[in-house]
């Protein structure tokens, strides 16, 4: 049997991971590095180049450069993400035919699980080098927040890759399933995770090789990408003020900021100030203008203080939700490289009021936890267990536009519940059963997975007839819903099928598109 | 409503979780239900209750019937007084349910098969713990009552090991598949209730009460003196009733946030803390922050109605002039394109304030023009609910009606919107044409 590998597809970098001997191992790539740029470009002659090579020609070719596609997937044109990154990507984001967002370089469109599929592709290469076999099925992870479509998404860029995707599991849950690994005993931990594009924390319950989620939350809105574009703008400020020159229209020199800031960012982890020299920035008919600017640790700190706080607020309200307090939790860790930001690490040791936990690089915990959970799986010899819980409140939409959740989210699957409604009118024959997944108390504020109707009901005065909705969830996530009328047993049902912003004949038609592309690369 | 004699020596309790706000409606019945102790019996609040006994009775049935009240005491004779058939049917299941749990369950040994990817003994012991499915959460799990919350939560994940689908994940294991979804669902369900210090404490109770109250016998069969003794026995114990459970998870469904008072209240504070922010927002102008502010106060919040109405108005004023622009104008003066923007606005507000009657009236008035009439009358009937006498408003109800060719009905609106308006002009006159329509029509009948 071939080996399955655990895939963290990040929104900047991305890393692949293999279970062997018991042991997790992160792959490297033919370079040597253990994690991948998440990006995909195409070349000015036309080569496509995944990962590093995308990243090296990146500041000369800005327009047809992706990254950060992951902030894209799933979402619909019309989103306020995606209205975010048409304003400040250098690349072309144009209206797909379904309403999603699909990425034009080099003279051709891509939709985004197509691009996700690309850098799968690229880390099932490495994986495929470094065990010198076929690999065929994976664990991909994605974060907490993903609703059913960005996760459907991400399936079918595992499909596009030429992979199986056996689960997607949370990125937090994945890294406290490569800490809980060869652990014994009982411990709660919490999981900061600070990654490129997103926000995640979760509280987990760990015994004996069974791992519980007890509460996630987080913000999809914020990343470590918004520290560097924070500086970005203070740098465009600085400039504007000092040589009276705006930056904001020039891609290139947007390339270049961001790259700097993102540089100067990490070296102020380590450093307490430092230098951002960037010559040639930009010319007028004066001759050429040259960006010099020192930053200083205080000064990035006071930048970015609110954003450090606002992800407090998260954790805040998962500390609630989980039932505990803040110093009842056993052991933190701290995932995604923003979190070496020394600030980050000040304020949540000061708020769990305990050290974090070091013995993880942040970088590479989460894709070690997605092969941790291919082998629970699958390796008979492997004793963890983890307890997942579905990641968005279902339920269904009842009189007034409101939203009656049958199923809160965090709770773990497999699961049954059922709950009795009733008519709202005099006689009423039929009730419209509208199945809904998301957080908001008015239905029409979540997304609509499926509705069907139930007919066949006695007259009676409204607000008689017992009507049981239930609701099931599977090992493997599937949804399906059923509507009963208790005095006369009419019955209706559905299973939700999920669906990605792809239909299936058209991911079939990408991946035949890709295989042409393989073969003219060959000849 | 009825004195129900059989109810004079139930002893009555407040639900966990029960919540005094939603169930009582006047002082009255707050000082009855202030009276609900968990030993007075039902006769005794007959008579202290302040309110006539008729009124405690009915106050008490619909408790009862909400779930907010458990019967602790004296119920013995009455679940007797249930139908024999009932009885019959109850006695097998409540027989399971108490069988101690070290006893050995009887098999179906043909259900073993050696062909599948799991051994015969780990078959052999789904198949006994799926038979002993109804028995109560603690022999499920096979905690004591009273444990602690650690013990259970262990004996939880142990169970998890043995029975989560995923452990047998691409085993070729036939019909244990859907056997281990079964058993997984009802240990996360013992789970869930175990871990909740309310609910456990029920389940408690009820471990503790004795085997042999619960097999129902009919009241009537019954010699007198086993009666007075089964009544006794009553008065000592606490019933073994097979099915609070539901109730009591309908109640904990339909009140969600009202479990643990402390963290509710401290969600409470901080959900005011982010709505005066969200208003500082709003004073401010910054529409977008105020509404994303409100959002999360809701989340902290969701019974508060207020934040509900002020996320409403935010909306209204987020739409902007040319809503209010558009909402000014007479319907009768807009173009189609008009009127489908103005109700796309319109429905985009209601869910928030569901029962305004303006917004129903111009919803009404849009669908009519636009002849959506299914729409229209719903929007009219919500109306009539708030302003039952509004006669221009049974006028346009009368005007759907025939549109949509119930004429009886249309005919009714119209006398009704007279009744209210005697100078409802449009009324009278559509009254007037219908008869007469109607009277052509009896005359062409007749003649043909």
């Amino acid at each position: 049997m071939s080996r399955v590998i655990g895939i963290d597809l990040g929104t900047t970098n991305s890393c692949v991971s293999v279970v062997e001997n018991g042991q997790s191992t992160v792959i490297p790539n033919s370079g040597g590095y253990k994690t991948t740029p998440s990006m995909f470009g195409i070349s000015q002659d036309g080569k496509r180049l995944v990962g590093h090579l995308a990243k090296r020609q990146a500041i000369t070719n800005a327009r047809n450069t992706i990254f950060a596609a992951k902030r894209l997937i799933g979402r619909r044109f019309d989103d306020p993400e995606v209205e975010k990154s048409i304003e400040l990507c250098p690349y072309e984001i144009v209206r797909g035919p379904n309403d999603d967002p699909r990425i034009k370089i080099g003279g051709k469109t891509f939709t985004c699980p197509e691009i996700s599929g690309i850098i799968l592709r690229e880390m099932k290469r490495v994986a495929e080098e470094y065990l010198s076999e076929t690999v065929q099925e994976a664990v991909i992870t994605v974060p907490a927040y993903f609703n059913d479509t960005q996760r459907q998404c991400t399936k079918d860029a595992g499909k596009i890759a030429g992979l199986e995707v056996l689960r997607i599991i949370n990125e937090p849950t994945a890294a406290a399933l490569s800490y809980g690994m060869n652990r014994q005993g009982d411990e709660r931990i919490a999981v900061y995770d600070l990654g490129g594009g997103t926000f995640d924390i979760s509280i987990l319950e760990m015994s004996d090789g069974v791992i519980e989620v007890l509460a996630t939350s987080g913000n999809t809105f914020l990343g470590g990408e918004d520290f560097d574009r924070r500086i970005v703008q203070h740098l465009i400020k600085w400039f504007e003020k000092t040589e009276g020159m705006d930056l904001r229209g020039d891609t290139m020199a947007l390339q270049r900021l961001k790259d700097a800031s993102e540089k100067a960012k990490c070296d102020l982890s380590m450093r307490d100030v430092v230098e951002i020299n960037l010559p040639f920035i930009a010319s007028d008919a004066e001759g050429p203008r040259h960006l010099n600017y020192e930053l200083t640790r205080e000064k990035l700190e006071s930048l970015v203080h609110d954003v450090v706080e606002g992800t407090l607020k998260s954790v805040e309200q998962c500390c609630v939700d989980a039932g505990l307090q803040a110093q009842e939790i056993d052991q933190v860790v701290l995932v995604g490289g923003q979190t070496r930001m020394p600030l980050v690490q000040k304020r949540v040791t000061e708020y769990f009021g305990k050290r974090t936990h070091k013995g993880v690089n942040p970088d590479e915990v989460v894709g070690l936890g997605a092969a941790v959970q291919a082998a629970a799986l699958l390796d008979s010899d492997n004793d963890m267990l983890l307890l997942d819980v579905t990641p968005l409140s279902l339920g269904i939409g009842t009189y007034g536009g409101h939203f009656a959740r049958l199923i809160e989210r965090n709770t773990t699957v497999p699961v049954s519940k059922g709950h009795i409604f009733t008519t709202t009118r005099d006689d009423q024959s039929a009730v419209k059963i509208r199945v809904l997944q998301g957080e908001s108390d008015m239905a029409a504020e979540n997304d609509l997975l499926g509705e069907f109707v139930l007919s066949g009901i006695r007259p009676a005065p409204k607000g008689e007839p017992e009507i049981e909705v239930s609701f099931d969830i599977d090992a493997n996530g599937i949804v399906s819903v059923s509507a009963r009328d208790l005095s006369t047993g009419t019955e209706q049902s559905i299973t939700v099928s999920s669906t990605g912003t792809l239909s299936d004949a058209e991911i079939d038609e990408i991946i035949e598109e890709h295989d042409r592309y393989e073969v003219q690369l060959k000849d | 409503m009825a004195q129900v004699p059989e109810q004079n020596d139930w002893v009555l309790a407040l639900a966990p979780g029960c919540d005094a706000d939603l169930l009582v409606r006047s002082t009255a019945e707050g000082y009855l239900f202030s009276r609900i102790d968990g030993a007075t019996p039902w006769r005794l609040l007959r008579e202290i209750g302040g309110i006539p006994a008729e009124q405690v009775d009915a106050c008490l049935e619909r408790w009862l019937d909400d779930g907010a009240l458990d019967v602790v005491g004296g119920r013995a004779t009455t679940s007797g007084a249930s139908s024999g058939a009932d009885a019959e049917a109850d006695a097998p299941s409540v027989d399971a349910a108490e069988t101690p749990s070290n006893a050995p369950v009887a098999i179906d040994e043909s259900a073993l098969d050696d062909r599948l990817d799991i051994g015969l003994d780990v078959q052999r012991r789904i198949l006994e713990y799926e038979a002993s499915l109804g028995r109560s959460y603690h022999v499920l799990l096979g905690v004591q009552p009273g444990a602690s919350p650690k013990d259970v939560k262990k004996a939880y994940f142990k169970l998890s090991k043995e029975f989560h689908p995923d452990r047998y994940f691409r085993k070729e294991i036939g019909p244990y598949g859907d056997r281990l979804d079964r058993i997984f669902k009802k240990v996360l369900e013992a789970h869930e209730i175990l871990s909740d210090p309310e609910l456990c404490q029920v389940e408690n109770q009820l471990a503790a009460a004795p085997f042999e109250e619960a097999p129902a016998v009919d009241a009537a069969t019954v010699p007198e003196s086993a009666a007075t003794e089964s009544e006794e026995s009553a008065e000592r114990t606490k019933p073994a009733k097979p099915r609070p459970l539901t109730k009591l998870e309908r109640l904990k469904q339909r009140m969600p946030f009202k479990i643990d008072h402390a963290s509710l209240h401290a969600r409470r504070q901080r959900a005011d803390e982010i709505f005066r922010a969200s208003q500082a927002s709003q004073q401010a102008g910054r529409l977008h922050e105020a509404e994303a502010s409100i959002r999360i106060a809701i989340t902290f919040d969701p019974a508060r109605a207020e934040f509900k109405e002020a996320l409403g108005s935010l909306k209204i004023a987020a739409t902007g002039a040319r809503a209010a622009n558009l909402l000014a104008k007479p319907s009768e003066r807009m173009s189609d394109s008009e009127l489908f923007e103005a109700l796309r606005l319109i429905e985009e507000v209601l869910p928030y304030r569901p029962h305004d009657p303006e917004l129903n009236e111009r919803a009404g008035r849009i669908c009519l023009r636009l002849e959506k009439y299914d729409a229209a009358r719903e929007y009219i009937e919500t109306l009539l609910i708030r302003q039952p006498e509004s006669a221009s408003a049974h006028t346009m109800l009368g005007r759907i009606h025939k549109a949509l060719g119930d004429l009886d009905a249309a005919v009714r609106a119209f006398e009704t919107a007279l009744k209210f308006d005697e100078d409802d002009s449009e009324a009278r006159r559509s009254l007037a044409a219908m008869q007469i329509g109607a009277r052509d029509g009896a005359r062409g009948g007749s003649t043909s």
